[in-house]
């Protein structure tokens, strides 16, 4: 009796204590877990300024933070209100920067950059304030005023009579415009009003997606004009969010499914409701340690990093079943535990020791990813060992002597045994692997996000049809100054226009078109008449015509006030509508100035590799979908350096654990085969591999170290063996119900996922089966 | 300048054909007994041509700018105001869009619907040329003056968006013949259009609104 006190009150002290390290946990994972959403956590780090400028373009660049609006399901006049209003809406938005359905919009220019009109304007490169020049424009103006317009021109005139301010807004407009009707645009087919909202966060941010996109439809629902508008939104952020809310959708009916199959699973095996909970224990310890140190040790934790975190430490769900299956009736549980945590703690501390590798891999998000596994996988083998058992009723059963043990032990000695397999398996496996042709390496940075064909299609629509930016090519210019950086755009522009003319591009957009060099506009300054000249050249012009006298005074002043002005730059535009579209193609980073030309229509991208060989080194051509996909592979060479240091140290941890090296390959080479014949299958069936099959591939190998191990372990004695039957066949039941149920998914990456581990648990046990041999008694 | 000078273009070309036209079906002196009866006598049916003489008068200007020419009415959305003297210039509306040809330069072409406001417009002005004083008032507060021999119709905008552009508009005529049109603005300018038998006659230079008022009535 006193005994049984004194294991209660141990069982309750260490519940106590792992309820404590749970809450710590969970406090930590709630006060600094911050998820992001960036992809650069999961790509190497750039060796070089095009690396790093290829990294960024990737992710912030001005076209990946487009999106795309189309409004439909009204007339095309109701449309165009609602977009007229939809974006005043964005435009008042924090959320958005530049956002443009068409309208054009005197308030582009405030106040204070109104007497810069004649600096933006290229009408002094041609033309000259003299009285004819003016003489022709009043004569406009007075045709102007007897024309229905007057009301709107009346404001304007006596500041500006040339109207140079709309000859500048006039420029500033897209090279290539979507057709207009009332005003904005819309799709040729004319049924959808369309407009471009760029978003302040990246491309790739799918959570600062997620919120501008949530911000844009809740103001179109505000302003819509009838309950039968919808709203279409394309992008690179839409498509992230897009892809993010399905896979988040997926992996929650996976999830359910999952614990609806686990809890049969468990029930059936061991017919103990206590059983079923407690196994959950340390796969849910693994989870909340595991994401309390990624978010204790990094700033931000990857999405990716807690989804896959989440998925490696499914191993830990073979501790309690081995653990269980080796009661028997009598037996206090914490003896059990005591006996097989050996062969538990060489699992465990070989997986640990494996992602060691993955911490100094180089890439932020897999040294996430090993530190969530090792903090993870190490507290599920400490809860098995100290917890579980302590919560656990003194067994009844020896599953080892159970109908399915029994049945498996039979049908296990019966099988022939064949010394040539393992050599024969390997030979074939490396032949398939080495000899049938077909891409090895998927990499399409776009299949790690693949988005449904019917979406790009849409995209692409809009695209066209609003002549929004190549999202592939963009050129980048590099300067130690802005200006500099403005007249080498201002030289460029006279290639690219010839380029359009050529029709080897659509058009091109840059900062100089907006905001011209210093050069330039002290050119035009210097054309500007003195304040003498000007009026007498006003007032030749005017002669005989019906404007009051006087009225023009305040263009006077403002022309005189051009003379003297400091030239407009990028610091004077600051705070201005024009800062926004200048600051997009214009950077400033790494002590230079990066300067960005946005494509359209890009049919020959030669001729644009032609004009940047030409540039000596100061202008390249960005081609975003190659850089995207030398990044995968680079990652990916990092990913599987680390995989085969990882596998070196598992072999060595195992090596010292059995002590002896014959031993060592028993429990290793099922697995190391089994590893091989997924590749093999894989490759055979035509799959080009990708990020995740690789973290499938070692999850699959995690849980065949397990099979490999317990079985090894209990060879020598005939009821050991059948329990680690009884445990291996659980395990690996469980395994094939998880991960088949991720199989059956929608979503290429979870399916690519699920269908790798099956095939790997199902090799690797049955390998295991074949290869681990009972020793003859 | 494109987009922004189709704005007032609707509100000055339609009421011309409204008004402007009874010639030869006016039933004689019957009084203006109320808006309906007035209404009615001044709807008619497309197509019709009139010419017109346009004196505006405007803050910025010294002396006001006299344009004479025809405008021509092909139906509900069809419209066309050509300028003859002292320059050259056509505006077409046809549905939706608007072009501007000014002596021999190339059509600059917009859209006539900016924004809802003259879409109000248009089918208000519409309906006065049907006659359909319901859909009139839906946009205009209407007022009718005088007796059969000088009559005046007052329209004032509801809408505050119309109310920007256009202050007032006052229909001058005579039994069932419009002969004159006055549109202020906020900004205070005035434009009076002289159509039909009124368009014949001789404007100074320098004529003054006073003078212009004793030719309306």
């Amino acid at each position: 009796m006193p005994l049984n006190a004194s294991r209660r009150g141990s069982a309750r002290l260490t519940a106590l204590l792992w309820l404590a390290l749970l809450a710590g946990a969970g406090l930590i994972i709630q006060h600094s877990l911050r998820i992001s959403g960036d992809l650069r956590l999961f790509m190497p780090t750039p060796h070089d300024a095009v690396g790093r400028l290829l990294l960024e373009e990737v992710s912030e660049g001005p076209a990946a933070k487009l999106l795309l609006v189309s409004i439909q399901g009204a007339p095309p006049e109701a449309l165009a209100a609602t977009s007229q209003n939809l974006s005043a809406a964005l435009r008042a938005d924090p959320a958005f920067g530049f956002v443009s359905n068409g309208e054009q919009r005197l308030d582009m220019v405030p106040d204070a950059l109104l007497p810069y009109r004649y600096l933006l304007s290229t009408t002094l490169d041609t033309n000259h304030l003299d009285a004819d020049y003016l003489h022709a424009q009043l004569q406009e103006r007075e045709q102007d005023l007897a024309s229905p317009a007057a009301t709107l021109l009346t404001p304007l005139l006596p500041r500006d009579p040339t109207l140079e301010l709309l000859k500048v807004l006039e420029a500033w407009e897209p090279a290539h415009q979507a057709q207009q009707l009332f005003d904005v645009w819309f799709n040729p087919a004319g049924n959808a009003a369309l407009l471009i909202a760029q978003t302040r966060t990246a491309g790739f941010d799918p959570n600062g997606q997620k919120r501008a996109i949530e911000a844009l439809r809740r103001h179109f629902n505000e302003v819509r004009g009838s309950p039968s508008m919808q709203l279409t939104i394309a992008g690179t952020g839409a498509f992230a969010v897009t892809m993010q809310a399905r896979s988040e959708a997926d992996a929650r009916l996976a999830a359910m499914l999952d614990s609806a199959g686990m809890v049969l699973l468990m029930l059936l095996a061991y017919g103990s409701l206590r059983r079923v909970l407690l196994g959950a224990l340390p796969l849910a310890t693994a989870g909340i340690c595991g994401l309390g140190a990624a978010a204790a040790l990094f700033d931000s934790v990857h999405g990716i990093t807690i989804a896959f975190g989440f998925t490696l430490t499914g191993v830990a769900l073979d501790y309690p079943i081995y653990l269980f299956s080796n009661e028997q009736p009598g037996v206090q549980p914490v003896a059990v535990a005591r006996a097989v945590w050996p062969t538990l703690a060489t699992a465990v501390v070989a997986v640990c020791v494996a992602y060691l590798a993955f911490l100094v891999s180089g890439v932020r998000g897999l040294a996430q990813l090993a530190t969530f596994n090792i903090v993870g996988l190490a507290a599920a083998g400490l809860c098995t060992r100290y917890l579980v058992p302590r919560l656990l009723p003194v067994g009844a059963r020896d599953h080892g002597e159970g109908r399915l043990a029994v049945l498996l032990s039979k049908v296990s000695t019966r099988l022939p045994r064949l010394p040539w397999l393992a050599p024969v398996i390997a030979l074939i496996g490396l032949i398939a692997v080495i000899g049938i042709p077909g891409p090895w390496w998927d990499n399409d940075l776009g299949h790690l996000t693949p988005v449904p064909e019917s979406m790009v299609r849409e995209y692409e629509t809009l695209q066209q049809a609003l002549g929004a930016p190549d999202v592939r090519y963009l050129l980048a210019l590099q300067a130690p100054t802005p200006d500099a950086l403005l007249v080498r755009e201002e030289s460029l522009a006279t290639q690219l226009d010839a380029l359009t003319m050529q029709h080897a591009i659509g058009g091109f957009d840059q900062a100089a078109r907006y905001l011209p060099s210093a050069g330039v506009q002290q050119r035009r300054q210097a054309a500007l008449p003195d304040a003498k000249t000007l009026a007498d050249n006003l007032d030749r012009a005017a002669k005989g015509m019906a404007f009051k006298p006087g009225l023009f005074a305040p263009f006077l002043a403002d022309v005189a006030r051009a003379r003297s002005l400091p030239p407009l730059s990028v610091d004077t535009v600051a705070g201005t509508p024009l800062a926004l579209t200048v600051g997009a193609l214009l950077q400033h980073r790494d002590g230079g100035w990066t300067g960005l030309v946005t494509l359209t229509d890009v049919r020959e991208p030669d001729k644009l590799a032609a004009v940047a060989a030409a540039s000596g080194g100061t202008i390249h051509l960005l081609d975003l979908k190659q850089a995207a996909e030398d990044l995968v592979a680079h990652q990916r060479q990092r990913i599987v350096a680390s995989v085969a240091a990882a596998a070196v140290l598992l072999l060595l941890v195992v090596a010292v654990s059995c002590r002896s090296l014959r031993r060592m390959l028993r429990v290793v080479t099922p697995m190391l085969l089994s590893t091989l014949v997924t590749l093999a299958v894989l490759h055979g069936a035509g799959v080009a591999l990708n990020l995740f099959h690789l973290i499938a591939l070692v999850l699959a190998a995690g849980l065949g170290l397990d099979y490999g191990l317990f079985l090894e372990r209990a060879s020598h004695e005939p009821a050991a063996h059948r329990r680690a039957l009884h445990a291996v066949t659980i395990c690996a039941t469980a395994a094939c119900v998880v991960f088949a149920v991720l199989g059956s998914s929608t979503l290429p990456v979870l399916r690519s996922i699920g269908i790798t581990v099956v095939l790997g648990v199902l090799s690797n046990f049955l390998l295991a089966q074949l290869l681990i041999r009972r020793d003859p008694a | 300048m494109g987009r922004v000078r189709c704005g007032v273009l609707v509100l000055l070309l339609l009421p011309a054909f409204a008004m402007g036209q009874q010639t030869s079906s006016a039933p004689g002196a019957a009084a203006p007994a109320d808006i309906d009866a007035l209404l009615h006598r001044l709807a008619r049916p497309a197509p019709a041509t009139t010419a017109f003489v346009e004196v505006h008068f405007s803050p910025v200007l010294s002396r006001p700018l006299i344009v004479s020419g025809e405008l021509q009415y092909d139906g509900p959305d069809s419209l066309a105001r050509t300028v003859t003297k002292p320059y050259s210039e056509h505006t077409e509306i046809h549905g939706d869009q608007v072009s501007v040809v000014r002596g021999s330069g190339t059509p600059r072409t917009f859209s006539l619907a900016r924004a809802p406001d003259l879409k109000t417009l248009l089918s208000s002005f519409s309906a006065l040329l049907g006659g359909n004083r319901q859909q009139l008032e839906q946009s205009f507060t209407l007022m009718l003056n005088g007796d059969d021999a000088h009559w005046s119709i007052n329209l004032t905008p509801r809408d505050s968006r119309v109310a920007q552009r256009v202050a007032r508009i006052t229909v001058n005529g005579a039994a069932g013949l419009a002969r004159c049109m006055t549109t202020a603005a906020p900004d205070g300018s005035v434009t009076i259009m002289l159509m039909e038998d009124a368009a014949q006659t001789l404007v100074a230079p320098d004529t003054d609104r006073a003078a212009l008022e004793k030719v309306c009535h």
